[in-house]
């Protein structure tokens, strides 16, 4: 009877979360420069249409509103994970260096001249490689904390600044806006929503039977320990599939900020502390504040275009201070 | 019989313009045109600029912000700008062809465009036969190929004036300052060093293999050029030569050769260049004479 309670408990507020999702990725994809009516936006959906907006919802706005979904709760899925992981409120995927390795290995192919789809390949190969780099430093000979994780990874992400600091300031001054608006990160670029949409919904299925033992972990290694479970494993794989995830949205639209430090905090704050609910919660959260927040960014001075993330934290900055403020 | 010569008349007249227009680009792609190109986008002000010289002026139907030269093109609707374009508002307006800036758009999406299946022209003009050729090529493929190859020609002409005037002058030691902080000058393969050679000019920052380097105010004392020359954000002088004036050990104070060059008419390849050119030649020639 409890165990039923609970879960009704968890199911109304994703439903809720999975309605609102639809419904920002319906506004994202019957909004733009161009005016379509609902009724011809019907008419594509349900095959038809006129050629013209034929192509601007199913090749433009579609993969872009999808490719927004992904990311914004690959990040979310990755923030929540590592705040778990290091115990520390300001964690945020990027926290242990995997944005700034995805940005000097797909700004040195930018450099070289790469095609975008070989940039893809390597900022995604970069942001594994910096978190194996943080993971191998941060083990050392053995005593592996999260203190020594979340230093090791700060200290690192520093590096990865210079570096990229350094090549803006040496690389071509043809290059430079690319450059740029790669670290800014935008979805302008993204091409295939596919690949990203999978592995959210993958990592998702893996880490629901995980959610029990997450809550555990997330009181203390010891507590957790304690109660059966088993620490050192559940931490290597949180550790891996954050990074996956991170690596994975990063791919997809260069390092957009904000949505996976507060989206996890956001959660907790309305929902309460239980992973069970939070990480699919995220998902669902983050993917639509960056759908909305991408939406925005393409029309607000339309046909000038900005960058997602500075929608993403002028319409999270405010609401997570309101959230906070209520909760005193 | 009639009808016969009528007919042949018929195919004599129309079979040149309905024939497939083709280009080869500065990225070598072939761009063909079943028929003239009438609904042109450009995606850089320099692209506009240059479809005005290439007499397609009023075949443009959209560009991007800064498009504003010539006078009319400050009219046109706009798409966005050179490096964030709204990919809607193109797809939208139904183009016929599209002219990207190879160094300056974002590449993912021209090539969506491409995949869209819009016909794209790639520009990446780099010296004075590149801005010719390309106004031949656009003349082509919006058929006002009289016109452009008039402009073309007319610029290679006075391209060609300058070099015989200043072919034999002595070379005066020159530095270009395109921006005060930090302090940045052109090098040879820039337009403006591609200038300041043929005003008989020797680029001190020739050399330096970035086009637009970065430089500190010790490199230029160090190499005590006998002219230093100022550009600046729009028309007007932003005052940068007085930052130079107390440094009396340098040749181009001691002799006043301090002049400023509105940038609009140097950095763009466009036609306009000779305008640039003009000044900045007369300005070497002043400091020549101050020897």
């Amino acid at each position: 009877m409890a165990a039923v309670e609970a879960l009704r408990r968890r199911s109304v507020p994703l439903l809720l979360l999975a309605a609102a999702s639809l419904i920002c990725l319906a506004v994202s994809v019957s909004t733009g420069s161009v005016a379509i009516s609902v009724g011809e936006l019907w008419a594509v959906i349900s095959g038809g249409g006129e050629p013209l907006h034929r192509t601007l919802i199913l090749e433009l706005r579609l993969p872009r509103s999808l490719a927004a979904f992904a990311t914004g709760g690959l990040l979310a899925v990755a923030g929540a994970l590592m705040q778990v992981l290091l115990r520390n409120p300001l964690a945020d995927p990027y926290v242990l260096g995997l944005s700034g390795g995805a940005a000097v290995a797909a700004l040195l192919c930018m450099l070289a001249g790469m095609p975008p789809a070989v940039v893809s390949i390597a900022a995604f190969a970069g942001a594994l490689g910096s978190a194996v780099l943080v993971f191998g430093l941060a083990h050392g000979r053995g005593s592996w904390t999260t203190t020594r994780l979340l230093l090791t990874g700060v200290v690192v992400s520093s590096g990865w600044g210079a570096v990229i600091t350094f090549m803006l300031a040496v690389g071509p001054t043809e290059q430079l806006p690319g450059m740029l608006y790669w670290l800014m990160g935008d979805l302008a670029y993204a091409r295939s929503p596919w690949p990203a949409l999978i592995i959210l919904a993958l990592t998702s299925l893996i880490l629901l039977p995980l959610g029990r033992s997450l809550n555990v972990l997330s009181r203390g290694p010891m507590q957790a320990a304690a109660l059966g479970v088993a620490v050192r494993p559940l931490e290597w794989s949180i550790y891996g599939s954050a990074s996956l995830l991170t690596a994975s949205a990063v791919t997809t639209a260069g390092s957009i900020g904000f949505v996976g430090l507060v989206v996890p905090h956001m959660l907790r704050l309305v929902l309460g502390n239980d992973q069970r609910l939070i990480l699919p919660a995220a998902a669902l959260t983050g993917g639509a504040l960056l759908v909305l927040a991408d939406t925005l960014a393409r029309t607000i001075i339309a046909p000038e275009q900005l960058p997602a993330g500075v929608i993403t934290a002028l319409l999270g900055v405010p609401t997570f201070l309101y959230l906070l403020y209520r909760s005193r | 019989m009639v009808a016969l010569y009528r007919f042949l008349l018929l195919i004599l007249f129309t079979l040149p313009a309905q024939a497939e227009r083709c280009v080869v680009d500065d990225i070598n792609h072939t761009v063909c045109l079943p028929k003239p190109a009438e609904r042109i986008i450009a995606l850089s002000p320099g692209a506009t600029e240059l479809l005005y010289a290439a007499g397609a002026g009023s075949k443009v139907i959209a560009a991007v912000t800064f498009s504003d030269f010539p006078e009319a093109a400050k009219a046109l609707p706009r798409i966005g700008s050179y490096n964030r374009f709204d990919m809607e508002a193109i797809v939208a307006a139904q183009p016929d062809l599209i002219i990207a800036w190879k160094e300056g758009n974002p590449r993912e999406q021209v090539a969506q465009l491409r995949d869209l299946g819009l016909p794209i022209y790639h520009g990446d003009q780099r010296d004075f036969q590149d801005i010719a050729s390309t106004i031949k090529r656009l003349g082509i493929l919006a058929g006002t190929e009289q016109e452009a190859n008039a402009e073309a020609n007319r610029f290679l002409k006075g391209i060609d004036h300058f070099r015989q005037k200043y072919e034999d002058t002595t070379p005066v030691r020159a530095f270009y300052q395109v921006w005060v902080n930090p302090l940045m000058t052109a090098n040879k393969s820039h337009f403006i060093g591609h200038a300041l050679t043929l005003c008989g000019g020797d680029n001190i920052f020739a050399e330096l293999p970035r086009l637009t380097p970065r430089i500190g105010v010790e490199a230029v004392l160090a190499a005590d050029p006998e002219v230093i020359i100022a550009g600046g954000m729009a028309e007007d002088d932003p005052g940068w030569l007085d930052a130079w004036r107390p440094y009396n050990n340098l040749t181009a104070v001691q002799r006043g050769n301090l002049f400023f060059v509105p940038p609009s008419t140097l950095q763009r390849p466009s036609p306009r260049l000779l305008d640039g050119i003009e000044l900045l030649c007369r300005n070497l020639e002043t400091a020549r004479g101050r020897r």
